[in-house]
């Protein structure tokens, strides 16, 4: 017999980690009813198709945290996807190198892309324009010059190598003979062709690196914790010497330093640079942060939670795919989960998961 | 702010500089209106003509149907993200329903009828749930409108399974493009009937004279801005932006209240879902759709609401509409790409709200 204490312990243990056996139920049901999910080859994608949402969700959780939200991350990506692409096109024609070309398509992509987030966090900041307002115009702003810099055609023609890193894989392991490190052995015959492994996709290396990173910023240093002080409450976050200025534009940053990864990711991905390429995955990636904990009033919220609301949607794609399913159900199911995400927060109040 | 008053102090006495000045502000959107108009009518070809000004209500019949339910949300302090696909779904449904019976043989007007209706009805059923989410179960407004979003989304995409609905009654369309008067030269005035004419000049000099569905509409906005501004609902509403509160204490059943303001928003959606049948005779959902709610809620913000609730007007709306539509289409006329027009809304967007920002004491109060 178990008394009431223990029950309700043992209660809000599930309750605070819905989300993840909620994960885990997922890829048990459609590991049974579909073919091939449960594999290294399937996981791995699952982790691909989430790369974009991944990204924009873990910038958009500093933003939510602080209390305010970024609705410009779905077309920054390609914003940043575009400049990526034109440069590494541009360079490529000037007889540059490819090393030459796709490093400095990156560095610009990341770089210009910072700007954006720079003007978000000015106007929210200084200017004090509700950052609803202030992003929603960015966002119109960055697509408008995304399809100028592209004419309103995708980027093609970019640098052979391009594909090679973006579909290239950290591990290549043919069982029994060969253990090689982002290349492909050399010299396989057919068959030892089709037995290779590889393991962990490269993007899926970058993006594991940085969000470790800032999950490290987020729950360890002192950026971290002002960032909770402000979503928690600005006046007092101000009254205790935090220059919230600032550290807003600093996040505001952040999520445009994401969206504009998340576009280089694309075009390493899909070797091709599009104006509209993330717009869809905008309300993903707010719906993945909600699902991971975090509350749009600001002050909760984390990056694992946000990864772990990502990997549902995710796998929930995937799965549906997997069973033939067609997409459009996704949209109903994803809708379901963000309110019944919510849901469970009103109604266990004290299960709300704390800092 | 001080430079700006000395500026603007052609010798009049202080108040009634900050009058003009308070006025300029509460205005400027209207006034910017009418330069752009002034604006395009110098520089673009064709802008400046009745068949234009037409077109452009024409184009914005649908948004200004969604940012006018959109207003009431936001009044209320809530927000509505599920507009656009509401649109699709209803939009969808009353194309299937009228195709279907058109089909199985019933007249005209009957499919068009059950169809309208059902539609109407339908649509109004996201915005219930949206409301009773919102207010009983207290999920944020964000949250339950996007979860909402995703639901109509799929339903929408589900029952048309991403093809247009073609084949509807032809009368459909008919009342579609209507409009109220046409004028020929040769055979003078008549209301709501096109003349019948053979020559090629005679139709090209056929006027026509403001389309049916901005008639509609126009008397549907009158209904809503009346009922916003001078009756007690149109208070409750105010009350609850400003302060929840305050209303509750001033015995304002506010949960009722605010699912009302839902349904109505998703009311405003459903007839946009309908008028794009009667305009494309087709019943159509794409993922573009989505972009609506967005540019709705533009319109309602560049008319003078705050998203913190409490201040707005249909009557600002409308402007915010109407600026964004002829932005669309002057830029248009003058040729130049259709992307320039997201960073001139996005330009307008946030200088919106700027103006609010620098003019404090020029807030504008309901």
């Amino acid at each position: 017999m178990m008394d009431n204490k223990n029950l309700s312990k043992i209660l809000i243990g599930i309750a605070g980690r819905w989300t993840l056996i909620f994960l885990a139920l997922e890829i048990i049901f459609f590991s049974i009813f579909g073919t091939n999910y449960f594999s290294l080859k399937n996981l791995q994608n699952i982790l691909l198709a989430s790369t974009t949402v991944l990204l924009l969700a873990t910038g958009e959780t500093f933003v939510i945290i602080t209390g305010g939200i970024d609705l410009s991350v779905g077309f920054m990506v390609g914003f940043s996807g575009v400049i990526c692409a034109k440069v590494m096109v541009t360079l490529q024609a000037a007889g540059a190198s490819q090393a030459v070309a796709i490093s400095s398509g990156i560095i610009a992509a990341l770089l210009l892309g910072l700007l954006p987030g720079l003007v978000n966090g000015l106007l929210v900041a200084k200017l004090r324009v509700p950052p609803f307002i202030a992003t929603f115009g960015m966002l119109g702003i960055a697509y408008g010059f995304a399809e100028i810099i592209c004419n309103n055609v995708p980027i093609m023609g970019l640098p052979t190598s391009v594909g090679s890193i973006g579909h290239g894989y950290l591990i290549y392991w043919l069982p029994g003979k060969v253990f090689a490190f982002l290349q492909k052995p050399e010299n396989l015959t057919r068959l030892e062709l089709q037995n290779l492994v590889p393991i962990i996709p490269n993007v899926t290396v970058i993006t594991a690196i940085v969000i470790g990173i800032f999950a490290f910023i987020l729950a360890r240093t002192k950026f971290g914790q002002h960032t909770y002080a402000i979503g928690g409450s600005m006046d007092a976050a101000e009254r205790a010497g935090i220059n919230v200025k600032r550290h807003l534009i600093k996040v505001y940053m952040i999520s445009s330093f994401f969206a504009s990864l998340a576009g280089v990711t694309y075009v390493l991905r899909f070797i091709t640079g599009r104006a509209p390429a993330g717009s869809a995955r905008l309300l993903d990636a707010v719906v993945a942060v909600v699902i991971g904990g975090a509350s749009l009033y600001g002050g909760t919220g984390t990056i694992l939670g946000t990864v772990i609301g990502a990997l549902i949607i995710g796998a929930l794609e995937t799965g549906l795919v997997n069973l033939g399913i067609p997409t459009y159900n996704l949209y109903i199911a994803v809708g379901c989960i963000l309110i019944f995400a919510v849901l469970v927060d009103q109604f266990f109040p004290e299960l709300v998961r704390k800092e | 702010m001080r430079v700006l008053s000395d500026f603007f102090s052609f010798g009049i006495s202080r108040t009634k500089k900050r009058k003009v000045l308070s006025c300029i502000g509460r205005n400027w959107a209207l006034l910017f209106l009418i330069l752009m108009l002034m604006l395009f009518s110098i520089l673009g070809k064709h802008f400046f003509g009745l068949r234009n000004f037409s077109n452009i209500l024409l184009a914005v019949t649908t948004l200004l149907l969604l940012a006018s339910g959109e207003t009431f949300v936001i009044i209320s302090g809530g927000i509505d993200l599920s507009i656009g696909f509401i649109m699709g779904f209803v939009c969808v449904t009353s194309a299937i329903i009228m195709r279907d019976l058109h089909a199985a043989g019933f007249p005209q007007a009957i499919s068009i009828l059950a169809g309208s209706s059902i539609g109407i009805l339908l649509g109004l059923i996201p915005g219930f749930i949206n409301g009773v989410l919102i207010t009983k179960l207290r999920v944020p407004p964000f949250i339950a409108t996007l979860g909402m979003w995703g639901i109509a989304n799929g339903l929408a995409w589900r029952l048309c399974e991403g093809f247009p609905i073609a084949f509807l009654p032809s009368k459909a369309r008919d009342i579609g493009m209507a409009y109220i008067a046409y004028y020929s030269p040769k055979k003078g005035f008549s209301l709501f009937d096109r003349p019948v004419l053979t020559e090629r000049a005679d139709i090209l000099n056929l006027m026509k004279i403001i389309p049916l569905p901005v008639l509609l509409i126009a008397i549907l906005l009158v209904i809503f801005a009346f009922i916003l501004s001078k009756r007690k609902f149109g208070q409750h509403t105010y009350a609850i932006g400003g302060k929840v509160d305050a209303a509750i204490r001033a015995g304002v059943n506010v949960p009722w209240h605010l699912i009302k303001v839902y349904v109505i928003s998703s009311f405003f959606a459903a007839c946009a879902g309908l008028l794009l049948v009667f305009k494309l005779n087709m019943g159509i959902h794409t993922q573009y759709t989505s972009s609506y709610e967005l540019f709705a809620i533009a319109a309602v913000v560049i008319g003078g609401a705050s998203l913190m609730g409490g201040k707005g007007s249909i009557w600002g709306t409308v402007i915010g509409v109407l600026l964004i539509g002829t932005l669309n289409n002057g830029l248009m006329m003058m040729g130049l790409p259709i992307f320039y027009r997201y960073i001139a809304i996005g330009c307008i967007l946030i200088v919106a709200v700027l103006i609010d920002q620098l003019f404090p004491e020029l807030v504008y109060k309901e």
